[in-house]
C-alpha cells in the first residue's frame, strides 16, 4: 500500500493528518498532498493548527490570519490568527452581558475576568481548538487537510476534544439535574410555565460542537492520521511511543511515511567518512524501520537536494511522492 | 400587585388552597428552591472558580456561560467566601 493508493481507494476519508515531532516535514507532507488532491481536481484545505503555523512559509505568502486564502485551483490554505479570535471572542462575551443587562459598562470584576482569560496558557490551543471546529462543520471542501503541531501538543490537541467532552457532559449533567429542582419547585407552586434555562441551551450547543470534532478526529472511516519520521533511532522511538499514545485516544492510524531518506547512489564512488556514516546509519534504521512498521510504511520520501518551499518544489516532490514513493 | 389581585380573585377558594399549599408543599418548595441555589453556586465554581483563584480547565468555553451568570457572581462569591461554623452544620 502506499500513500496514492491510501487517498485512491478511501476516498471517504476526508480527514487528513500528519503528525510527528518537530522539524521532520508535516508541513511539507501536508502541502504535498494537498497539491497532489487538487491537482487531481478535490476541492482541498489545508490549515494549520499551529500557534507557530508555516503554511505562509512554505507557500511564501503570508496567509495569516487571512481565513482560507486560494494558493492554486482547488487548494486553499489557512493559518488560524488565535490572538485576533481570543479578543474578538472576548469582545462578544462583553457585548453580550451589555445586552442581556443593559449595562453602561461591564462590572469590574467580570471585566477583569474576562481580560485575565487570554493570558491562560491553555487558551491559545482552545481558540484554535474552536477555530477549527467552525472550519471543519462547513462541510465546503472535499479534503481537510491539517498541519498538525509536533507530538506532545498534537496529543494535547487531540485529547482536547475528549476532556471537554468528558468536562461538558459532567456539567450537564448538573444542569439538568438543576432544571429537575426547578421543575419540582414549579410544580409544587402550581406554575404552568417554566423559564427555559439559557444556560442549558449553550451547552448543549458548545456539546454539539465538541462532539463534531471529537467524531471526526477518532472515525476511522473518515479520518486518516499518518506519522512522518525519519530513519533515526530517537525519532524511531518517539514515533513508536507516540503510535501508541494516539491509539489510546483512537486516533485511526493510517500508516508511516519515512522522509529525508538519502538516495542510494549517493554512497557510490569516493564519498567523505562523514557521508558515509550518515548513509550507514540511514540504512541500518531503514531496516529497523521494516521490521518495526513493515507495511504501514506507505511512503520514503528522498532528501531534496534542496529545502520544500514553493508550489514548483512542492510540485516536485508530490510526483516523487505520489508516482515514485518505492525509491528506497 | 399583581399576586396581590390574583388573590383577590382567586377569593376564599384561592385564600384556601394558599393555605394547604402553605402546610404541605411550602416547606418542599423551599427546599427544593435552596437545593437548586446550592447546585447554582456549585455550577459556577465549576465553570467560572478561576474569579476565586481556583484553576479550572481552559476557561475559553465557560466564557460563553459567564453572560448568563453574571449577575450571580456577587452572590456567589459572598457565599463561597464567608466564615463558616458549626451552626452551619446544624443549620
Amino acid at each position: 500500500m502506499s500513500l496514492r493508493t491510501v487517498f485512491e481507494s478511501q476516498p471517504e476519508r476526508r480527514y487528513i493528518m500528519f503528525g510527528g515531532k518537530g522539524g521532520l516535514g508535516k508541513t511539507t507532507l501536508s502541502a504535498t498532498s494537498a497539491f497532489w488532491l487538487a491537482s487531481h481536481g478535490k476541492r482541498v484545505l489545508l490549515f494549520s493548527v499551529d500557534p507557530q503555523a508555516s503554511l505562509s512559509d512554505i507557500f511564501q505568502r503570508d496567509i495569516f490570519g487571512k481565513g482560507p486564502v486560494p494558493i492554486m485551483q482547488n487548494l486553499w490554505a489557512q493559518e488560524v490568527d488565535a490572538d485576533r479570535r481570543i479578543k474578538d471572542y472576548q469582545e462578544e462575551i462583553r457585548k453580550k452581558i451589555l445586552d442581556m443587562y443593559g449595562f453602561d459598562r461591564v462590572p469590574e470584576e467580570i471585566d477583569n475576568y474576562i481580560s485575565a482569560a487570554s493570558a491562560e496558557p491553555a487558551m491559545e490551543e482552545s481558540a484554535i481548538f474552536d477555530a477549527v471546529v467552525d472550519i471543519i462543520v462547513q462541510g465546503d471542501y472535499d479534503y481537510y487537510i491539517y498541519d498538525l503541531v509536533p507530538l506532545g501538543h498534537a496529543l494535547y490537541y487531540l485529547s482536547m476534544a475528549k476532556v471537554y467532552d468528558e468536562w461538558i457532559n459532567k456539567i450537564t449533567k448538573l444542569r439538568q439535574d438543576m432544571r429537575q429542582y426547578d421543575q419540582v419547585a414549579a410544580t409544587m407552586r402550581r406554575e404552568e410555565t417554566l423559564e427555559e434555562d439559557k444556560i442549558l441551551e449553550e451547552l448543549m450547543y458548545i456539546k454539539q460542537r465538541i462532539n463534531a470534532s471529537s467524531q471526526i478526529l477518532t472515525d476511522r472511516r473518515r479520518t486518516a492520521f499518518f506519522f512522518v519520521l525519519v530513519p533515526e533511532e530517537m525519532i524511531i522511538l518517539d514515533t513508536r511511543k507516540a503510535a501508541e499514545l494516539f491509539s489510546k485516544f483512537d486516533v485511526p492510524i493510517s500508516g508511516y511515511v519515512v522522509n529525508r531518506v538519502l538516495p542510494p547512489d549517493l554512497g557510490a564512488g569516493k564519498i567523505p567518512d562523514y557521508l558515509r556514516n550518515r548513509i550507514a546509519m540511514q540504512q541500518r534504521y531503514m531496516k529497523d524501520l521494516q521490521s518495526s512498521f513493515g507495511s504501514q510504511i506507505l511512503a520514503y520520501v528522498p532528501e531534496m537536494e534542496r529545502d520544500i518551499t514553493g508550489l514548483p518544489m512542492i510540485e516536485r516532490l508530490a510526483r516523487r511522492l505520489f508516482q515514485e514513493e518505492t525509491t528506497a | 400587585m399583581a399576586d396581590e389581585q390574583k388573590r383577590k380573585k382567586g377569593g376564599i377558594f384561592g385564600v384556601f388552597k394558599d393555605i394547604v399549599y402553605g402546610m404541605s408543599s411550602h416547606e418542599m418548595t423551599r427546599h427544593a428552591v435552596r437545593s437548586r441555589a446550592s447546585m447554582e453556586h456549585l455550577f459556577i465554581l465549576i465553570t467560572m472558580g478561576d474569579l476565586l483563584g481556583i484553576p479550572i480547565l481552559p476557561p475559553y468555553y465557560s466564557l460563553r456561560l459567564l453572560p448568563y451568570v453574571t449577575p450571580q457572581i456577587a452572590g456567589w462569591k459572598r457565599r463561597m467566601l464567608r466564615e463558616r461554623d458549626i451552626t452551619d452544620v446544624l443549620g
